[in-house]
């Protein structure tokens, strides 16, 4: 939806003639003419000049594809459709590794991975970087209205602020069974990646008190213009999309739970049957130098997987100085990473479903 | 003639491979599983058990037909007199009133729709006139009314247009003869107007309730994901779970329910022209 949205602006932005100023010349790199690369991303998710830079650069054509869940990325993957990058979250890496759908990566044609942050280094789904390279990383969390809800009682409550009853009718809960089952989990103090039936019971019941009692919205993309404009006040959001929201809307804050988070992470990968691997190394590369990923970080609002750009629009003067949802909480022993459990999955969604139902 | 049947080849071979084909799938899909290292799959119930023992679809399913029904009866009551005013109307007036109705459908339906959320919300437009007014701001957004709302507006248009065609082509004559035998205005529109209108009415109903017992966006984005249609469930199958069999099992009870209201709408449809002819 965003996506749709942006193409609106981006026309507007046509009509009124202003579209982006062109950035200065560009050093070109050859032996790349006229070749194709298809990227499969997520939408709104890129820097406002990256692809047309990448394509002046190296003289070719980029062919964008945009998917708004892993699931449906995945699900056009195994129907055979090509890529040549893909950008996963890490449990969905793990299970494209798992079923050999990825190609190893030549490191040695990626030297700016030596620009990676500490926080997206040594991640369990792949420590050594064999099949991919982070693009965006950070937790889940609640975006909150400061003039309505005390920072000292959510930062108390954590997650379950969500069943107070003074936010009836005030709150978005993210949309995916993932996120939402996350926040049941963490409030109870269990793992995010128990197998435990019971565990998953209690969390289920946990996500029914609050759709019986508090009145929720389920929203996904929604959620960030719905907490920009100040129509609720308290919502489940990615930390990226909290930065974007926090500066749109200087009433918001963002909070990490004591309960614990997902720490998650984007990150390019290869599938196995790209027509182009050697443009999908440079297209890596040039991804992780300091201007693409300052862009997409600019733009997006997500953490650079690139340590300079990270530091600089984190520290004063940075486009993200004070703003206490852009650097990601890292080192935090209950934050956890999600990882790809068949059976999980599949009893998350269908329990999703009832709640929803009810 | 036996030339122009060649002719029909091409959409022959064009409505095998892109509806035949796909519900035939969908039907394996439906009644098999994947079996063990001996045989790929399997033949099942299994999916459909599944549909019929938990309650929670069967939920979905009656609100699904419950939404698609309100849809229907709130377009033929804003419909019809919508149709018939424009009916009424001189010849040029006409061409510009339908013109007028379909022009939102030029615009992308996700689109609009999007459009009501903003204006629908907390800070939206509504909300703004009504706290000028000194009405707080009232929950209009995430509500069964905004999805009756957001689906009406989406489909009215169709219901407009498939009335105003019968209307407009009735002959006039019989009002004129109505109204020499004595009859009044009331009785001339309840024996003459409403019966010879009564196939654009099934027909706009048919164009309605079938998009409106399926839609899955609308209830998304107007009932804060609250409003789960059986729509919902199918894309939930197919993109987040991955349960294919599942999906098409649901799927290929929807199209039953389809077929069958149909085959009643058809029946509907028949009996009137019957009358029609005795008149």
């Amino acid at each position: 939806m965003k996506k749709l949205l942006a193409l609106l602006l981006s026309g507007a932005f046509i009509m009124t003639g202003c579209g982006g100023g062109g950035s200065e010349a560009i050093e070109k790199v050859p032996g790349f003419e006229g070749q194709t690369l298809k990227l499969y991303n997520w939408g709104e998710y890129i820097g406002e000049n990256v692809i047309s830079d990448f394509e002046e650069k190296y003289d070719v054509t980029v062919v964008s594809e945009y998917f708004d869940s892993n699931e449906m990325m995945y699900t056009k993957i195994s129907a055979g459709d090509t890529y040549d990058v893909l950008v996963p979250s890490d449990y969905m890496i793990e299970r494209l590794i798992k079923e050999d759908m990825l190609q190893p990566i030549d490191k040695s044609k990626i030297p700016n991975i030596a620009n990676l942050t500490e926080g997206v280094r040594n991640l369990s789904y792949d420590p050594d970087n064999t099949y991919s390279v982070p693009y965006f990383w950070g937790t889940v969390g609640l975006v909150y209205n400061k003039t309505k809800v005390p920072t000292e009682k959510i930062e108390a409550e954590g997650y379950n602020i969500l069943k107070d009853t003074e936010y009836k009718g005030n709150i978005y809960i993210y949309d995916s069974e993932r996120d939402a089952f996350m926040t049941g989990f963490k409030a109870l103090g269990y793992s995010m990646n128990t197998e435990n039936e019971d565990e998953i019971n209690a969390a289920y019941q946990w996500l029914e008190d609050i759709n019986n009692t508090m009145e929720p919205a389920y929203v996904t993309d929604e959620v960030i213009d719905g907490m920009a404009n100040g129509n609720k006040d308290i919502a489940v959001v990615y930390s990226g999309d909290a930065a974007y929201i926090l500066s749109q809307n200087s009433d918001m804050d963002y909070c990490e739970p004591k309960e614990g988070s997902n720490l998650w992470s984007d990150a390019m990968v290869i599938p196995k049957n790209a027509e182009n691997p050697e443009l999908a190394h440079e297209f890596m590369n040039y991804i992780l130098s300091y201007g693409p990923s300052k862009d997409n970080s600019m733009t997006v609002g997500y953490a650079s997987s690139n340590d300079q750009v990270l530091k600089e629009l984190s520290s004063e003067g940075g486009a993200y100085y004070q703003n206490s949802a852009y650097l990601p909480r890292t080192n935090y022993e209950k934050d956890e990473i999600f990882h790809d459990n068949e059976t999980l999955r599949k009893r998350l969604s269908e329990l999703w479903i009832k709640v929803k139902a009810e | 003639m036996k030339n122009f049947k060649t002719l029909a080849y091409p959409y022959i071979v064009w409505s095998a491979a892109l509806i035949v084909l796909p519900m035939l799938l969908i039907v394996v899909y439906a009644f098999t599983k994947e079996g063990n290292s001996v045989i790929n799959i399997q033949f099942t119930f299994d999916n459909f058990a599944r549909f019929f023992s938990d309650k929670v679809f069967f939920d979905v399913l009656k609100r699904s037909l419950y939404i698609a029904v309100m849809t229907t009866v709130v377009c033929i009551l804003l419909g019809y007199p919508f149709a018939y005013i424009i009916a009424q109307m001189k010849p040029r007036s006409q061409v510009v009133m339908v013109f007028i109705v379909t022009i939102p459908t030029w615009i992308n339906m996700l689109v609009r729709t999007y459009a009501w959320r903003g204006m629908l919300d907390k800070s939206g437009i509504i909300n703004s006139l009504l706290g000028l007014m000194g009405i707080g701001p009232v929950r209009l957004l995430e509500t069964g009314f905004a999805v009756i709302l957001g689906m009406v507006y989406n489909f009215l248009p169709f219901m407009i247009l498939q009335i105003y065609n019968s209307l407009s082509k009735m002959d006039y004559s019989y009002i004129e003869a109505a109204s020499d035998l004595g009859a009044d205005r009331v009785q001339t529109f309840l024996k003459i107007v409403l019966p010879l209108s009564i196939p654009g009415v099934i027909s706009g109903i048919t164009l309605v309730f079938l998009p409106a017992v399926s839609s899955f966006f609308i209830p998304k984005l107007l009932g804060g994901g609250k409003y789960v249609l059986i729509g919902n469930v199918i894309e939930n199958q197919f993109l987040t779970s991955g349960d294919w069999g599942f999906g098409s099992a649901i799927s290929l009870i929807m199209a039953v329910i389809i077929i069958i209201s149909m085959h009643i709408t058809k029946k509907l449809d028949r009996d009137p022209s019957k009358e029609g002819g005795n008149i």
